[in-house]
Parts: C-alpha cells; sequence; structure tokens
C-alpha cells in the first residue's frame, strides 16, 4: 500500500501546490543571489522579495513593509511573544494566554514565567472556546499581552477575535495582542484591522506551500525587542541566511488559497460536513469534539470514537494508505492524553479514542467514502476487541 | 493485523483485567484450565490499546497455551518482547501489561481452587509491582535501573523514594502509572511519592 494515498492530516503539513514548485525553480537556479545594494544581482533580489511582501501582505489586509519572512510559525511566535515581551516589559510583566493555545505560544509563555514574568491561563469551555468573562477578570494594570491561537489547533474552534479585542481595547492601557493563524490562515477570510492584532503568525507549508517558510505581521509602530542577533539582510528582525525560493514559494501559495478565499472556505467546509456526516451515519457511539457550525474551522473534523484506541486505529487506516492523526497518549511522545481534549473537559478514553482529520482542497469526497468504510471496519473490528466495549455490553443485559 | 487467541471468552475459568484507560491501554485475559493436570487449555484476551499492546498480549496467550500453569507462571515481558524481536523502549510498558495480566489471571484460578492464599500485602509486594514500571525513555523497569531508593510500608501508607531528575519528561508518568499500579490494592491508603 503506498503511504499517504488519502491524506488528511493537513493541520500538520500539506501537500506543496505544483505551482509552488514551478514558482520557485527561478531563485534555485539563474536568480540564486541575495539581497544587496550597488550591485544589479542584489537590486533585482530586493525588488522580488518587495514584490513577495506585498503579495503576503494583500492576504492580511496589511502594508508590506509590516510583513518579515521567517522559517516559519514557529519563528514568527517566538520574534513575536519575546520580541513584545522585552519591548514593552518595562510597562509590566503580566501575560495572558489560554490552556488550550498551541504549543508555541504555551512554551513560550512558560519561558517568560522562567524569565520573571507572570502569565494567566484563561479556561476554555467543552467547545475550546476561551473563558472572556475570566479575560476580563484577569486584566491588570501591568497587563501587556494578550496571546490566543485563532483556529485551534485540535478541534477547530475559531475563537471570537472581534469580542476579545474589544475587551482588550475596553482596557484603560495599551495590551499587545498577539495571534497564531497557523490553522486560519489560508482557510478564513483574515484581516489584521478587522482581528486588531498588533502581531500575527502564518506558515506556507499549510496552504500547499514550501517547509521552512513562514511569516510575522508587525503593526507599524508595534515595537519588538531583537531575539536572534547576526548579520542584517532585510531588517534588524530578520538577520542570517534566508532562502528566496522559498519565498516565492509561499508568495505563489498564497496567491493560489487567496485568489477565491470563500470559495476555498465554502469547499473546504462541503467535505469537512460530508465527513462528519458520513461518520455520524456510519459509525455508533463517536462523537464530535469542539463546536458544530460556524464556529468550527472549514477544514476540521476531530471525533472520538468511544471504547477503542486511536493510535491502533491510525496504523490501521494507515495499512489501507490513509493518514489522519489522533489524540490519544499511546502516540504522543509523552505517553500523555491531548491536553486540549483534557482541557475542555474530555475523559481518557475519549482523548484516547479522537481521530483528527484536517482536509485541503485536494481531498475529495470520494477519498472521504473510502476512509469511512475503512474506518467503521476497523472500529467495528476493534470494538469487538475491546474489554471496555465488552464490559459496557455487559452491562446493557 | 492478524492478532491470535482474541475475543471474549463465555465459559473462562478463571480471568483477569490489568491497567486503565487513564494509562491508555488495558488487558483482559481468560483462561480455560484442565482441571486435572492444571495446564492452559485454552486463553484469550481483550485489549484497548495501540497496536504494540495487542501484539503483545496475542504473543504472551499464545506463548501460554498449552503451558501448565506452573511453566506458564514464568513467562516474563522480557521473554514476550524478544519474542516480537523488541518493541520501542517506550512501548515497552504494553509488554509488561500483557505479562501481568496473564499472571493476574493464574493467580485468580489458583485463589479460587484453593490452590494458594490471597497474598499478605507487604514491602515484596510494593517491589514486585514497582518492577512493572518501565522508564519509557530506556524501556527498563524502574527497580532494575535503581530509580528506586526506599520503599516504605506502615498501616497501609505507603512512602517511595525516587531518584529521577526535576526535568525528566517521564517523572509524571511515572509517578501516575505507581498510583495505579498500588491503588488496586485494597490496604493502600495513601501513597507518598518523594522524587
Amino acid at each position: 500500500m503506498k503511504p499517504g494515498l488519502i491524506y488528511m492530516d493537513n493541520c500538520i503539513t500539506s501537500k506543496p501546490a505544483p505551482e509552488v514548485l514551478e514558482a520557485m525553480q527561478a531563485w534555485l537556479t539563474e536568480k540564486f543571489w541575495y539581497p544587496g545594494s550597488f550591485v544589479s544581482t542584489g537590486e533585482i533580489i530586493n525588488e522580488d522579495i518587495t514584490n513577495f511582501k506585498a503579495t503576503i501582505a494583500s492576504t492580511l489586509g496589511a502594508a508590506p513593509e509590516e510583513i518579515h519572512f521567517t522559517s516559519g510559525g514557529t519563528l514568527a511566535n517566538n520574534m513575536a511573544i519575546k520580541g513584545l515581551a522585552a519591548a514593552y516589559a518595562k510597562q509590566g510583566k503580566h501575560v495572558i494566554c489560554s490552556v488550550v493555545d498551541y504549543p508555541d505560544l504555551l512554551t513560550n509563555a512558560a519561558y517568560l514565567e522562567n524569565l520573571g514574568f507572570e502569565v494567566s491561563y484563561l479556561s476554555a469551555d467543552s467547545e475550546g472556546f476561551i473563558d472572556l468573562d475570566e479575560l476580563k477578570s484577569e486584566i491588570r494594570p501591568d497587563t501587556i499581552l494578550f496571546m490566543t491561537t485563532i483556529v485551534n489547533h485540535v478541534v477547530g474552534t475559531i475563537q471570537p477575535i472581534g469580542k476579545i479585542r474589544s475587551i482588550l481595547e475596553s482596557a484603560d492601557h495599551k495590551i499587545y495582542f498577539h495571534a497564531d493563524a497557523g490553522q486560519a490562515y489560508g482557510k478564513m477570510l483574515l484581516d489584521v484591522n478587522e482581528l486588531g492584532v498588533d502581531t500575527l503568525s502564518v506558515s506556507a507549508h499549510k496552504i500547499h506551500g514550501p517547509q521552512g517558510i513562514g511569516a510575522l505581521y508587525q503593526r507599524k509602530g508595534v515595537k519588538l525587542g531583537q531575539i536572534i542577533h547576526g548579520v542584517r539582510r532585510i531588517d534588524n528582525l530578520q538577520t542570517g541566511g534566508m532562502n528566496v525560493a522559498l519565498i516565492a514559494g509561499f508568495a505563489k501559495a498564497a496567491e493560489l488559497s487567496f485568489a477565491d478565499i470563500k470559495a476555498t472556505e465554502s469547499t473546504l467546509r462541503e467535505l469537512s460536513n460530508y465527513l462528519l456526516e458520513r461518520i455520524e451515519a456510519t459509525i455508533p457511539e463517536v462523537e464530535l469534539n469542539g463546536p458544530r457550525g460556524a464556529g468550527r474551522a472549514p477544514h476540521n473534523i476531530n471525533v472520538s470514537i468511544d471504547y477503542i484506541e486511536g493510535e491502533a486505529i491510525t496504523m490501521m487506516l494507515d495499512m489501507h494508505g490513509i493518514t489522519v492523526a489522533t489524540g490519544s497518549a499511546c502516540a504522543s511522545q509523552g505517553l500523555q492524553a491531548n491536553y486540549v481534549l483534557m482541557a475542555i473537559g474530555k475523559n481518557h478514553v475519549q482523548s484516547h479514542g479522537s481521530m483528527k482529520f484536517t482536509l485541503s482542497r485536494y481531498n475529495t469526497k470520494a477519498e472521504i467514502d473510502t476512509v469511512v468504510e475503512h474506518l467503521a471496519e476497523i472500529s467495528k473490528e476493534l470494538r469487538s476487541r475491546s474489554p471496555l466495549y465488552n464490559a459496557k455490553k455487559n452491562q446493557e443485559k | 493485523m492478524h492478532p491470535r487467541n482474541i475475543g471474549k471468552m463465555e465459559d473462562a475459568d478463571a480471568s483477569a483485567t490489568e491497567g486503565s484507560p487513564a494509562c491508555g491501554d488495558q488487558v483482559t485475559v481468560y483462561l480455560k484450565v484442565d482441571d486435572n493436570d492444571l495446564t492452559i487449555k485454552d486463553i484469550s484476551f481483550l485489549s484497548y490499546g495501540c497496536a504494540s499492546n495487542i501484539a503483545t498480549a496475542s504473543m504472551i496467550t499464545e506463548m501460554a497455551k498449552g503451558k501448565s500453569l506452573d511453566d506458564a507462571k514464568k513467562i516474563n515481558w522480557r521473554d514476550a518482547m524478544e519474542a516480537l524481536d523488541g518493541l520501542p523502549p517506550v512501548k515497552a510498558h504494553c509488554s509488561v501489561l500483557a505479562a501481568d495480566t496473564l499472571q493476574s489471571a493464574i493467580s485468580n484460578y489458583e485463589i479460587a481452587h484453593g490452590l494458594k492464599e490471597v497474598p499478605e500485602f507487604t514491602k515484596d509486594t510494593i517491589v514486585e509491582e514497582l518492577k512493572k514500571i518501565i522508564y519509557p525513555k530506556v524501556g527498563e523497569d524502574i527497580v532494575t535501573l535503581k530509580m528506586v531508593k526506599y520503599v516504605g510500608l506502615t498501616d497501609g501508607e505507603v512512602l517511595i523514594d525516587l531518584n529521577i531528575p526535576s526535568f525528566d519528561q517521564w517523572r509524571d508518568n511515572i509517578a501516575e502509572e505507581i498510583r495505579e499500579h498500588l491503588e488496586k490494592y485494597p490496604v493502600v491508603k495513601n501513597i507518598q511519592i518523594n522524587m
């Protein structure tokens, strides 16, 4: 069986579009130069990068000079969070995020705690929405930063950014606002002015661009402390080596995803609705994790299949060439159940039995039919072997 | 995957369930024992767990089938792992669970048939339980690795001193496992783990 024949783990990484690979070629061959001044080769690259920045900026409603290219979403998150903390520590050392945030945000929060910052972790409800009343009550005179994950990476919850923004703006001092848009970018319309964010991170390889490139949006006038020191290439934040071909690929991927973002969104929504409908119609005792409907990202379906364990399901689907993800402890590096699912009140069995499908525009309904067919067979087989399922059937007798 | 001996046994002479969904895996072993020569006539299992869990339970039951209870008691988790040509260190605990469940099922049979007394809970029982706890980084148990510094037992109060660094990513996991293994004994009132 060919590995990854049917690929539904697009939140981890996605297949590069053929147009993207084509678009990168020039900068891997004749235009291999670095940006620079006084020589035409350097000037050409300067101009190319300015154009690519303009492309990415246009997908976010930003100005080109507000975009920095990074090695991916993680570097963008680090530059924003550590950068904001360093730049504004004099005004206060209190930061707010939530227990369901992406690991980039949580590990940076832990790092800031080590540096002497205080961090408040907001709780989330059973669908993954952060508690806005807690946000209101956690804001203090020394709060300098709020950060959030626009689309939850596990259960697809879209945080209510408009409401968050008005709470932050109703404080009597400025609270800087950072958002991780890794799972939101390219799936829905994002406008930095509408969102009201000061910094925002995006990644290319989640939208059919190449791996190893992302971008940081930094609102004009917002300061960031420098975290990577080295030779200056484009500006003080972007130092050291760079890869123009990846930037070119990223710009092409963004162009393709945003040519008609409404259509991209509705295609994904239609596929994921179909997937959920097929699962719920075919497999008994499954439950959707995260919200249903408009509060959910268009590409994410996360379900718990009761009484069985996700790593076994994942491996058996893999034998049919199907790639998906699970929240099971067995499949994790730390042998712990998925922290997002546990934080929104799921129990161990629900977390271990959770299956995450993240779709792309390259998936088809025929693929979904195949996946659900195999998933139903596998679930039936594993349930017949499960002591939990047998105990439950005994109780019913 | 084609595991052997899978399924519930309706007319089992003895059975045992070990593990819990909190740990991510649970196994039930069923035994059918010949009363005359005390050999395992039939054996089957159910598994809630990953592929390694299913594979080790399949292997352990296959190894025990047809053996006398005394011979089956000698089967341990290392044998099953070896028979499977090894497992990643992080999956060694699956083999421990399968072997442990087999031993519990045999013990349940022996107790039910008056072949042995219900064992008294002592410090040795605690040490035996700790030998079933695998340090996932290396796939060895914490007693063999000399991570257990002290074991105390007074009136159901268990005290365990462990030698494990504060930055170790498996710390919480090991503490959770220890509690899981000892809390099943009704005499255990409290477990204190010092790291």
